[in-house]
């Protein structure tokens, strides 16, 4: 069996489960958003669910809509507060950040955990080496009301990368890369394992962007086998917490394994309106950028705040272009603080929001109007996501999304050092 | 499960920001306020076109992104009678289900079916016909448990069998 399976027939209470089978399974932790827990709490009481099945597992986090803008967030979140008072949840989260960053930071997500979420990009924590998968609301208000959920063990396919990274690329340009090759279903329904000696060096903060991407590749769940950087965020995340690492029996229990050299990735970023579009960051300096936006659940950690800082160091935004950044959590956003990160990108004229979503899926400050175009260091780039329909969304890594923002123009971060002589 | 309806036909990597687009979404709905917005991220006037008992045809990797289940429960309440693409965004799949909206792979499916052509779908014989064109072929068999899902009106029916069972069972 495939590490995935076993950690699935475990939360199944069986022994083994086959692939492509369809089992009962009781999750360690759920995460509800704001949306989430609106429109679960709404299901629950019209399935005839009084009470919260297992209060203690669910993580009720309000990160796109917080502080509410509109009237009716603000009604849909008193209410939500009342509800899980009156169900027993303790674990609440508003205005700390998003649920995908807070997991891994909170301890919630761990190796060998199964963790579901009222969003697609709940599958970020499977980086710990753990199961994480989306479900949608009824899916959700089913789990409150009974305690478990259906899950159907899914085929993996790894991919084993190695070489090294050239200058000024990221792991967010080795996901653009996977899409490239393999298209927005290069994974659908699967397991996507993170393997190699490449995968071995990468941190956490890392390993986090590869697993945050793979719902964009259609995939169920991402994992990458705990190791020493597990074992060590894991003794800094959550010192008190009990994990078991499965391990994968043999290389009979992949689908699919898939050889992957980054050496020869450069720089990449998705175009408009999807992300099988591929072109090098290089080749796009026609692009005029109106809005650089940073953070969200793919770029919003202190990794990012680093590596954007350091290419802003000094420097200030293009006339005609402005920079709207989300830390992905208060305790990103107090990091990036303590270490002048924010100085940095503040004195640049970037403007800095509350830890959340921010923009992205158009929940907060800084739509786009029609025609004007942005770059992101977020997953996504689909049409109408950042405001206008009308608008283009270009998708990159955290690197290229600050170099652009500097440059006015689609830059390709390693082209921006040596002209500035790094 | 049998039924015969109009094709509407979509392309590939069709998005639920696409079908059901996030300025719509509310924390409760009214009867009817989905089906008013299903599509209108590509065509605007598609709610008003479409007809209880339609089916919808799209491409490659249809309804991926996003988690939001608005996307499938919207087709339901439009009473689109079935979805059918050569492949699936994953939470998309799951969501049809709970909504108990049959779902339906086909390889190549939206090749062989144009905007406008009368579909029939047998899906308890496992099969597809084009009324237009005569062409016809088998469905992958769905996984039972889907199936009864889907037959049973979807979870939220489900999960009211289960609390009542749970109540009668404790007296």
């Amino acid at each position: 069996m495939h590490a995935i399976s076993k950690i699935i027939a475990r939360h199944a209470g069986r022994d083994s489960v086959e692939v492509g089978e369809i089992v009962n399974v009781t999750p360690d932790y759920v995460m509800l958003n704001d949306r989430g827990a609106a429109r679960a709490s709404d299901l629950l009481g019209k399935m005839g669910g009084e009470k919260v099945h297992s209060p203690d597992q669910v993580v009720v986090v309000f990160d796109h809509h917080y502080p509410p803008i509109r009237q009716q967030d603000s009604v849909s979140q008193k209410k939500t507060r009342e509800w899980i008072k009156q169900q027993g949840i303790a674990k609440f989260h508003a205005g700390e950040g998003i649920g995908h960053v807070l997991f891994p930071e909170k301890g919630y997500a761990f190796p060998g955990a199964l963790i579901f979420g009222t969003d697609s990009h709940t599958v970020t924590n499977s980086a710990l080496g753990c199961v994480a998968t989306g479900l949608g609301h009824s899916d959700i208000a089913s789990y409150l009301a009974l305690g478990y959920n259906w899950l159907k063990v899914p085929e993996v396919i790894r991919f084993d990368l190695h070489g090294s990274f050239r200058p000024g690329v990221y792991a967010k340009d080795i996901a653009l890369r996977i899409a490239q090759l393999y298209g927005e279903d290069a994974a659908p329904y699967l397991g996507v394992e993170f393997a190699g000696p490449l995968v071995a060096t990468m941190p956490m903060a890392e390993r986090l962007v590869l697993c945050n991407m793979v719902i964009d590749f259609g995939a169920k769940t991402g994992y990458i086998q705990p190791d020493e950087t597990t074992a060590r965020f894991m003794a800094e995340r959550a010192p008190g917490r009990q994990w078991t690492a499965e391990t994968t029996d043999s290389a009979r229990d992949y689908g699919r394994i898939v050889d992957l050299n980054v050496s020869q990735i450069e720089p990449l970023v998705a175009v408009p309106h999807d992300l099988s579009t591929i072109r090098g960051a290089s080749e796009l300096g026609d692009v005029r950028i109106d809005e650089a936006i940073f953070g969200t659940c793919t770029g919003g950690r202190i990794d990012d705040f680093r590596v954007a800082a350091a290419i802003m160091r000094g420097k200030k935004l293009a006339p005609h272009t402005r920079m709207m950044i989300n830390p992905g959590s208060r305790e990103t956003y107090l990091k990036a603080m303590h270490e002048g990160l924010i100085d940095i990108m503040v004195e640049a004229g970037a403007t800095i929001g509350v830890p959340g979503c921010g923009p992205c899926s158009g929940c907060h400050q800084g739509m786009l109007a029609p025609a004007e175009n942005a770059i992101t260091n977020a997953s996504r780039n689909f049409k109408g996501r950042f405001g206008s329909p009308e608008a283009f969304a270009y998708v990159a890594s955290s690197a290229t999304v600050a170099a652009s923002a500097i440059a006015g123009h689609i830059v390709s971060p390693a082209e921006a050092e040596l002209r500035q002589g790094l | 499960m049998h039924f015969q309806g109009k094709a509407w036909v979509f392309g590939r990597n069709v998005n639920t920001d696409l079908i059901f687009p996030k300025m719509w979404f509310r924390p409760t709905y009214e009867p009817g306020e989905m089906a008013s917005h299903l599509m209108v991220g590509i065509d605007e006037d598609f709610p008003n076109k479409v007809a209880r008992g339609d089916l919808i045809v799209g491409g490659q990797n249809f309804g991926c992104g996003s988690s939001r289940e608005e996307a499938a429960a919207a087709m339901k309440e439009a009473g689109i009678a079935a979805v059918v693409a050569p492949s699936f965004g994953r939470l998309f799949t799951r969501n049809a289900i709970n909504v108990g909206l049959p779902i339906i792979t086909s390889p190549r499916i939206d090749e062989e079916i144009q905007q406008g052509d009368q579909v029939e779908i047998d899906l308890s014989a496992g099969r597809l016909r084009n009324l237009r064109s005569g062409y016809e072929t088998r469905l992958p068999p769905m996984a039972p448990e889907s199936l009864k899902l889907i037959a049973d009106g979807g979870i939220a029916n489900y999960t009211r069998r289960v609390l009542e069972q749970r109540r009668a069972a404790k007296g």
